[in-house]
């Protein structure tokens, strides 16, 4: 028995247990990623954030807050999605759905903590803000809801989704011998899948599903007032940042979703599961929240032109004509393509994983423009008083820094990926072993 | 119990700046951090120019939105109209500085030293010592370091630690001694003046009677402590020309 | 029993959110007053609260029933 246990673990589903070359490659070039970023990040700690792009808004002429923040309001967006899809898959019993709802808390997971991350990377004090946002925090502060909804509330919550979704797989897998057996044990806890257990697990996902709703709407709202509320802000202040912010979330999640479901696709050398309805399913999410956005940026696009107070033009010209506008349209275009690509598909009823996933790709990368273009324009071209126009741009560190976290992002679905099957398994799904 | 306010006399300012020197000195502020800073505008379109000069202290604003967004409650509001900065229980988020519609937070972006210009200056040197006594700033206040008001934090001055945050206090070091903070003192034209306005007869309440006044952004409905009487409100018109050149 | 443990933690951790909340919510000073919480370390008592309702779906799975009597 004991000399079978390689062939076993070779045997498990889902390529899970099984190294490969590229999976290897993949791995070490994350961790290179994530090493630059560690590096950047002592320089940062050690000689102070001097190292970084950003300066004081006003007489210094810079920005104060930049490409951390950016990518912390992005992270967090892309967290926005998974849990929902998993939640209304529960919700509404979208059973060819089920599919994608362990990747996608899993993405939820991973962006929830690489946002946290950002948070810390981009404070003056990491350490001591770690212990006194536990300490002092205050809830008339907008931050205060994304602390401790969003980081501490949303991301246990989604754990927990993830774990207690997974104990049936868990149990299935801890059968057999192989290097992950005892971990596969601890997570099953005893599971034995019986009609009584079944209906447990049903009844909780259906209230995780209905609370965890609210709570990242709330949540993400409370970040879309982190801007919203600033009143000496041109730019940020309006009241239409909190809805916009829940859109925006809504496309980078679901094109993040689309990214992932391709890769897990490939590392599992099965396409049968994720097929092309889960993708036209994912399509249609994503159409929707595409117009929705897309409305939100119509109405913001069409008041500025129509009408701009005196404080606001600077910010608009340079926004529209000015120094962000290769940033803006190009924004634009990254949402407008995908969304004519995607009314295409949806019309023709004819969906392609490698256009989705170029989609996906595109919004994400329009979401990290839309989120800089949030926050650093306000600061540079939007001081209420009349400051000099002031600059901004990233430093190595930052952008090291950044891919660092990409890095570690990669890294920790990477390793999932290989300890547990990221799709669940089939009903009759088994491990094969020799007899 | 006191409430203090300041009221500049734009009549009376000429941009000489000393109240800008006077308070990096008293306040030990580092490198291009400037929180008393005398904007120079010009507005109008060549030959019809105008110049004109305005001093720009923190505001103290009774509604701060400094105050509102601090997550951590190192920013906060005396009873008597002083907004001041811990820099024990900052956490360098820099969310204050992006609230504050006058852009009047200084973040220390580098080491206390190097915000002395150590990088530049060998303070070490021996004709520099000779001349500094060994002090580095020069003159380094040692009322930076005690504790101040009745919440005992150690509110006075700058350039405390890398990564927290600062801003003009209204020198509270120097207010609760019962002395003027030091641009008001140094102003060679009594262009600024500072006093108690709870107190009727005091001579700020009086020239505040005497004169019509007007506050920066009153639209943004922050409720500044700091009156400005002549000149006029700042417009977008306005250019400013002469920015220091402060960037780290 | 299983179930009553459960509703304890949700309560409890509803419960002890609000007192969290509350302790460092601002109380009778304007939002501007200098507003510590009542107690240090409120806030974290909010989240412990929104972990420990949370977590009440890991007992109503995981806690065997016993045999009531």
């Amino acid at each position: 028995m004991a000399t079978q246990t390689n062939t076993q673990t070779s045997l498990l589903p889902q390529g899970v247990g099984r190294l490969t070359t590229t999976w290897k490659l993949a791995m070490a070039g994350s961790f290179l990623l994530f090493a630059v970023g560690v590096f950047a990040f002592v320089r940062e700690l050690s000689t102070g954030m001097i190292e970084t792009g950003m300066r004081n808004v006003g007489t210094m002429g810079g920005a104060s807050w930049g490409l951390y923040i950016t990518m912390v309001v992005y992270f967090i967006g892309v967290s926005f999605a998974g849990i929902t899809i998993a939640a209304l898959i529960r919700l509404f019993n979208l059973r060819h759905l089920r599919p994608i709802a362990r990747f996608a808390e899993l993405l939820t997971v991973v962006a929830l903590i690489l946002g946290a991350l950002a948070i810390i990377v981009d404070l003056g004090q990491p350490l001591r803000g770690v212990v006194n946002l536990f300490r002092y925090a205050r809830p008339q502060s907008p931050f205060f809801g994304t602390f401790s909804l969003v980081i501490a509330g949303y991301l246990v919550a989604s754990l927990i989704y993830l774990y207690l979704g997974g104990r049936r797989d868990a149990a299935i897998m801890a059968h057999y011998p192989s290097r992950l057996q005892r971990f596969h044990r601890w997570w099953a806890a005893g599971y034995r899948d019986t009609p009584e257990e079944r209906d447990r697990h049903r009844q909780t996902s259906f209230w995780l599903a209905v609370t965890i709703i609210p709570l990242l709407v709330i949540a993400h709202s409370t970040l879309g007032f982190v801007f919203g509320l600033q009143v000496g802000r041109p730019g940020w202040y309006g009241t239409l940042q909190a809805p916009a912010f829940v859109a925006l979330a809504g496309v980078s999640g679901i094109g993040a979703i689309i990214i992932v479901g391709a890769v897990v696709r490939r590392i599992v050398h099965d396409k049968s599961r994720i097929d092309l309805d889960v993708f036209a399913a994912l399509g249609k999410f994503l159409l929707a929240f595409l117009l929705v956005y897309l409305y939100f940026m119509s109405v913001e696009l069409l008041t500025l032109l129509y009408a701009t107070p005196e404080v606001e033009k600077q910010l608009s010209d340079a926004l529209l004509l000015g120094e962000y506008a290769w940033i803006y349209w190009g924004s634009v275009a990254l949402l407008v393509i995908p969304g004519l690509g995607l009314l295409w598909q949806a019309f023709k009823r004819r969906w392609n994983v490698g256009w989705l996933v170029a989609f996906g790709i595109a919004v994400n990368l329009a979401a990290i423009g839309k989120r800089y273009l949030i926050v650093v324009p306000s600061q540079t071209h939007g001081t209420l008083l009349p400051y000099e126009v002031g600059s901004y741009s990233p430093s190595w560190v930052e952008y090291g820094v950044v891919l660092g976290l990409l890095g570690l992002g990669a890294l920790m679905i990477g390793t999932f990926v290989k300890v547990f099957p990221p799709i669940p398994l089939r009903e009759d799904e088994e491990v094969m072993v020799d007899a | 119990m006191a409430k203090y306010a300041m009221v500049v006399d734009l009549n009376r300012c000429q941009g000489c700046r000393a109240c800008t020197e006077a308070c990096k000195i008293e306040n030990n502020t580092g490198q291009s951090m400037f929180w008393m800073h005398v904007f120079r505008f010009e507005d109008g379109e060549f030959p019809d120019t105008r110049m004109s000069f305005l001093p720009r202290p923190c505001q103290h604003c009774d509604n701060a939105p400094c105050v509102k967004v601090c997550p951590t409650g190192a920013r906060f509001k005396r009873e008597d109209g002083l907004v001041l900065t811990d820099p024990d229980r900052c956490i360098g988020c820099r969310y204050c500085e992006l609230a504050c519609p006058y852009g009047v937070n200084y973040f220390n972006w580098q080491t206390p030293e190097a915000s002395q210009y150590s990088d530049v200056i060998d303070w070490d040197d021996p004709d520099i010592q000779s001349a500094t006594g060994g002090l580095s700033p020069p003159y380094r206040n040692p009322d930076l370091d005690e504790e101040w008001g009745p919440e005992g934090r150690r509110t006075a001055g700058g350039n405390h630690d890398k990564g927290v945050m600062e801003k003009c206090t209204f020198c509270v070091q120097r207010v609760e001694q019962g002395n003027l903070p030091a641009c008001v003192d140094t102003c060679p034209v009594t262009a600024l003046r500072f006093g108690d306005i709870s107190d009727a007869d005091s001579p700020v309440s009086q020239f505040i009677r005497e004169n019509e006044t007007w506050h920066l952004l009153e639209e943004a409905g922050t409720e500044p402590s700091v009156f400005y009487v002549g000149g006029k409100p700042p417009s977008h018109s306005y250019k400013e020309v002469e920015r220091p050149k402060a960037r780290v | 029993m299983r179930k009553t443990i459960t509703l304890g933690m949700v309560v409890g951790g509803i419960v002890l959110m609000l007192i969290g909340y509350l302790a460092a919510a601002p109380w009778g000073a304007d939002t501007v007053a200098n507003s510590d919480p009542s107690f240090g370390f409120a806030p974290a008592l909010f989240v412990l609260g929104v972990i420990v309702a949370f977590s009440a779906a890991l007992v109503y799975e995981l806690m065997p029933d016993r045999p009531e009597r």
